[in-house]
């Protein structure tokens, strides 16, 4: 990995109808160093993906308007390599891996242990990094065999830097 | 003349229709006997008085008695509450046709076996009557299974609620856990707090963080309790585990005079089980232990756990010298939330969790104890899963 990533800060999504916990929860995030946004229903995060890059988003399951699965789906529509970590209530749990198994990057049971958390928030983080390393290496090999000058290569590598959220 | 041979053809036909009578009052005769005789009910017959005049066989099977002891005693005597029954026996010869109840019978051997009874009149041609017949069908164990159903529906109910108070318990403890742990950074941040108000206010938070845990605890094993998740198996010592769950018990054993006395076999007792579930049951067996020692006032005793192995179980029995069980709360002790213990210090979950991760594991759970002397929980576990 290289220094671009480990030295990033971590951005996080959080998604919960209950504010009151998402209360505590960023300040204590924000306090370890982790840059926070704040979402008290699907819809919201949408709007919040549609304008700023996040590496990690924890969305819990149940909640009013469309539910954490759908949440999570629709924001890796729009951003393909956030990781999303999905809270489910006890035995929700079942329903939940059927209808998100491939897509959510973890599902915990809540009430969630905050250690734990951050622990899996950390995970998250280094395979939202991998993956999307990859993927841009990939595509600026691409690039490269395609042949351009070194000024298009230039602005290809910015939009591409764009597009990747670095 | 005339008059002769007309009274000898009347004869004739009359002996002829006896004969026809007699043949169908014989197969009738064999139809009932054949009725009599091969059902299942008891049917008996007596005079007007009780006195039994005739017993079938179903009722030899019954209730034990051949018809030669029986004929010529009262049907009330055979009746758990004669009394009752009589009562029933005179009402029905005012009452309708039939009259049926639920009456207890008591076998030859003391059992008690409950049958749900038909009383007839029996009439003579003149519509006195002369005596009672009656139909009696054995109902102990539909009457079981009913009350089987009946209690397996309230736990269900019971499981239904108390996953419903779980879940919405758990969002407010998840509240309380985050803000306390804010609480907690904060102060191990804060400037200018004297060490001994910073030494209590940690304290504290490491209080309720360690209480929020405990609660959280018990609403997993609660909705744990009412979905039921499968086991996971692997193979382990058994051993090992036992040894774990005292451990876990240190702290509370510290204070108190008890001994654990382990008497396991020589070396490893291997078993494919879920070592997890197992530990929660036996730590929940030895607290229990614990707990009836230090009833019984004088905080000494000793927890004796033993194994043992048959060709295809494990035993793992623990034997504490407490204050034992009263035989009517063994009857209630793997009921949900039933509890003897003081309120807040047992939940009334500890036994029939345990009862039902046993149960999912293949096993049983025995108990044996005498108020006053002390109580053995013997644990039965197929030495490795199907």
């Amino acid at each position: 990995m290289n220094e671009q990533s480990t030295n990033r800060i971590i951005r996080v999504l959080l998604v919960d109808d209950e504010a009151t916990l998402l209360e505590y929860l960023s300040k204590r995030l924000l306090r370890q160093g982790y840059a926070v946004k704040v979402s008290f229903s699907g819809e919201e995060a949408i709007e919040a993906a549609k304008q700023e890059h996040f590496d990690v988003a924890v969305v819990d399951l149940k909640m009013p308007g469309i539910d954490g699965v759908e949440t999570q789906r629709r924001l890796r529509e729009i951003q393909p390599f956030l990781q999303c970590i999905v809270l489910t209530g006890h035995g929700s749990i079942e329903s939940a891996l059927e209808s998100g198994h491939e897509e959510a990057f973890q599902y915990l049971l809540k009430p969630v242990d905050y250690d734990n958390l951050v622990t899996v928030i950390k995970e998250a983080y280094e395979k939202k990094v991998r993956l999307q390393e990859e993927k841009f290496q990939e595509q600026l090999d691409e690039l490269r065999h395609r042949g351009m000058g070194p000024r298009g290569m230039k602005k290809a590598i910015a939009e591409l830097r764009k597009i990747y959220g670095f | 003349m005339d008059s002769n041979k007309s009274l000898e053809a009347e004869l004739k036909r009359v002996k002829q229709d006896l004969a026809s009578y007699k043949i169908e009052l014989h197969q009738t005769r064999g139809y009932l006997q054949c009725i009599l005789q091969n059902s299942q009910d008891m049917i008996f017959a007596t005079e007007t008085g009780g006195m039994l005049v005739s017993f079938s066989r179903g009722g030899e099977k019954l209730l034990g008695y051949s018809p030669a002891e029986l004929i010529g005693t009262y049907i009330k005597d055979l009746a758990e509450d004669p009394e009752s029954f009589e009562r029933f026996f005179i009402s029905s010869q005012d009452e309708g046709p039939t009259v049926q109840f639920d009456i207890p019978f008591r076998h030859k051997k003391g059992d008690t076996v409950l049958c749900n009874v038909s009383l007839i009149n029996l009439m003579n041609r003149e519509g006195q009557r002369v005596g009672t017949v009656g139909v009696c069908r054995d109902i102990t164990m539909w009457k079981k299974i009913q009350e089987d159903l009946v209690q397996v529906d309230r736990l269900a109910e019971i499981g239904r609620i108390a996953s419903g108070v779980a879940h919405e318990i758990n969002n407010p403890l998840a509240i309380i856990a985050e803000a306390s742990g804010w609480a907690g950074m904060v102060i191990s941040d804060a400037k200018g707090l004297n060490p001994e108000d910073r030494k209590e206010l940690e304290k504290a938070i490491k209080e309720i963080s360690h209480q929020t845990g405990r609660c959280r605890s018990i609403t997993h094993e609660l909705l744990d309790f009412a979905r039921g998740s499968a086991p996971e198996l692997t193979e382990f010592d058994i051993h090992d585990i036992l040894r774990e769950s005292i451990n876990f018990l240190r702290p509370e054993l510290k204070h108190t005079s008890i001994e654990v006395d382990t008497q396991f076999i020589p070396g490893p007792l291997p078993i494919k089980s879920d070592p997890k579930l197992l530990e929660q049951v036996f730590v929940n067996f030895i607290t229990n232990a614990i707990h009836a020692i230090r009833s019984k006032g004088d905080d000494k005793g000793c927890i004796r756990i033993k194994t043992l192995t048959t060709d295809s179980d494990v035993e793992i029995s623990f034997e504490d010298n407490g204050v034992g069980i009263t035989e009517e709360n063994q009857k209630k002790i793997f009921q949900l939330f039933f509890s003897t213990k003081a309120p807040g210090k047992g939940t009334g979950l500890g036994l029939p969790i345990s009862q039902n991760i046993i149960k999912k594991l293949g096993g049983t759970i025995s108990l044996d104890s005498k108020p006053g002397v002390g109580t053995n929980l013997t644990v039965r576990l197929p030495l490795s899963q199907v």
